[in-house]
C-alpha cells in the first residue's frame, strides 16, 4: 500500500467522525458515520475501505463503546460501495441515490441481528422509539428491531451515497486520477 | 500499583474481559458482579476526565467524573430497555451493557492514545498500526473543529440551516463538502512529509518509552483469557 492510500485511511475515519458537527448545524436525524468508509473505497478501493471502517469503529469506540459490534456493518458497508463503485454507480446522484437506498436496506439487516442480541434495540434513541413504534403496530421483537434500524439506515445511506457522489465530482481530475478508484467510480474511466 | 501503572494491554485485556464474562455467565448475578467491579474500577487512582472525554468538571475528584461519565452514558440504555422489555430483560441487558461502558469508559480515561501506540510499536507491530491509529486519533479533534469554523463561515455566509428537508440536505452539503475536499487535498501534503521522513509502511520503529511490561502482568493477561474460556465451557456444560 502507498503512503497516500495510508494516510487517506485515517483521514477518511477522521471525516465520518467530524461530519456529526455539520450534522447538528442542521438537526436532521444522520449519523453519517459511514463516510468515510464509502470514500475511501471509492477512491481507493475495497482494502483502503474496510480499514477505514474497522478504524472508524475503533476510534468511534472510545468515545462511544457502543459502536464496537457494529464493527461488521462498517465492513459490509465498505464491500458493497466497492461494488457500487465498480459498477459506477458514483456518477450521478440518479444512480447514487438509488444505491445508496440499497445500502440502508443491507446495513439495517446486518445490524438488526446485533442491536438485538447485544443491546436489546436500544442502540440509540431514536431507533429505541422507531422500535418501540415497531412493537406498537404489532410487529414481533426481531421484526421491530428491523424496523426501528430500517428507519435510521435508509435516509442515512442515501444520503451518505449522495455527499460521496458530490465530493468525488467535486475533486479536480488530476487529484482524483492520484486514488486509483476515483474516475472509475464516477464512470471516466 | 493502580491502574495507571498498568501496561496497556493489560489494561485492554481487563476492559475486554468484563464484557466478556458479563455476556457470559447467568443474568443477573454474573452481570451484577461484572457492573460492580467495571464501576469500581472507574474509581481507580491515576484516572484523568480529560481522557475520557468527560471536560472539566470543578470541585469534582478525578475518579468520580470517569464514573459519573459512565453512569451518564449507561443511563439512557436503561430507560430505552425498560420501554422495550420486561424488568427481568431490563436487568439483564443493562447491567451488560453498563459492564461494557464502564469498562471503555475506564480504560479511555487511563489510556492516552500514545501509551497504546508505543506499547504496540514496542510490541512488534508495523509502523502501519501504530500509525494509523494515531493520526486517526488526533485528527477527529482537528476536523471536528474545523467543521465548526465551516458551519460558522457559511452561516456568516448566509447559510440558513433551518427549512425544509430539501432545504437543509442543501445545506448539509454546503457544510460537508468544504470539510471533506479539504481534507482530501491535505492528503498529498502529508505523505510527502511522511515520505520525506523515511516513512516505509511495514517497517518496524524503535519505541521512545515503551511501557514495562512486567511477567506478572503478562501472567495475568493469559489468566484472563483462560478465565474467560473457562467461564464459557462451564456455562456451556451447565446449559446442556
Amino acid at each position: 500500500m502507498s503512503v497516500r492510500l495510508l494516510v487517506l485511511i485515517p483521514a477518511a475515519a477522521a471525516i465520518s467522525l467530524a461530519l456529526s458537527a455539520a450534522v447538528d448545524a442542521v438537526a436532521l436525524p444522520l449519523f453519517l458515520d459511514t463516510t468515510g468508509t464509502v470514500l475511501a473505497t471509492a477512491l481507493a478501493g475495497p482494502g483502503a475501505g474496510i480499514a477505514t471502517g474497522v478504524l472508524t469503529s475503533a476510534v468511534n469506540t472510545l468515545r462511544n463503546p457502543t459502536f464496537w459490534p457494529f464493527v461488521v456493518v462498517q465492513v459490509i458497508v465498505a464491500l458493497y460501495a466497492w461494488l457500487a463503485a465498480r459498477g459506477g454507480l458514483f456518477r450521478s446522484l440518479k444512480t447514487a441515490v438509488p444505491a445508496g437506498l440499497g445500502l440502508g436496506v443491507l446495513a439495517a439487516a446486518t445490524s438488526t441481528p446485533i442491536s438485538y442480541v447485544v443491546f436489546g434495540c436500544t442502540t440509540t434513541g431514536g431507533i429505541a422509539l422507531t422500535t418501540a413504534l415497531g412493537r406498537a403496530l404489532g410487529l414481533p421483537p426481531l421484526g421491530a428491531c428491523f424496523f426501528g434500524s430500517f428507519v435510521a439506515d435508509f435516509g442515512d445511506k442515501a444520503v451518505t451515497f449522495a455527499l460521496v457522489t458530490s465530493v468525488l465530482h467535486a475533486l479536480p481530475r488530476r487529484t482524483a486520477a492520484r486514488f486509483p478508484w476515483a474516475l472509475r467510480a464516477v464512470g471516466a474511466a | 500499583m493502580t491502574g495507571g501503572r498498568l501496561h496497556p494491554f493489560t489494561l485492554l485485556a481487563i476492559a475486554g474481559t468484563l464484557p466478556a464474562l458479563a455476556w457470559i455467565l447467568p443474568a443477573p448475578a454474573g452481570g451484577a458482579v461484572t457492573t460492580a467491579v467495571a464501576l469500581v474500577l472507574t474509581l481507580t487512582p491515576g484516572a484523568s476526565p480529560g481522557l475520557a472525554g468527560t471536560g472539566s468538571s470543578p470541585g469534582w475528584r478525578p475518579g468520580l467524573v470517569v464514573l459519573r461519565t459512565a453512569v451518564l452514558t449507561a443511563a439512557p440504555f436503561w430507560l430505552f430497555l425498560l420501554l422495550l422489555h420486561d424488568v427481568p430483560s431490563t436487568i439483564a441487558i443493562g447491567l451488560r451493557l453498563t459492564t461494557m461502558i464502564a469498562s471503555v469508559v475506564w480504560v479511555g480515561a487511563l489510556l492516552p492514545p500514545g501509551r497504546l501506540v508505543e506499547a504496540m510499536v514496542a510490541a512488534g507491530w508495523g509502523v502501519t498500526a501504530a500509525y494509523l491509529f494515531a493520526a486517526a486519533l488526533s485528527a477527529v479533534p482537528l476536523l471536528k473543529a474545523r467543521a465548526q469554523r465551516i458551519v460558522d463561515a457559511q452561516r456568516c455566509r448566509g447559510l440558513s440551516p433551518r427549512g425544509g428537508l430539501g432545504r437543509r440536505l442543501r445545506a448539509l452539503r454546503a457544510l460537508a463538502l468544504p470539510l471533506v475536499l479539504s481534507v482530501l487535498h491535505e492528503v498529498d501534503e502529508r505523505a510527502l512529509a511522511l515520505e520525506t521522513r523515511g516513512f516505509v509502511p511495514g517497517a518496524r520503529r524503535t519505541p521512545l518509552a515503551p511501557p514495562r511490561d512486567a511477567t506478572a502482568e503478562r501472567v495475568g493477561r493469559w489468566l484472563l483469557l483462560v478465565g474467560c474460556a473457562a467461564a464459557l465451557a462451564w456455562r456451556l456444560a451447565w446449559r446442556g
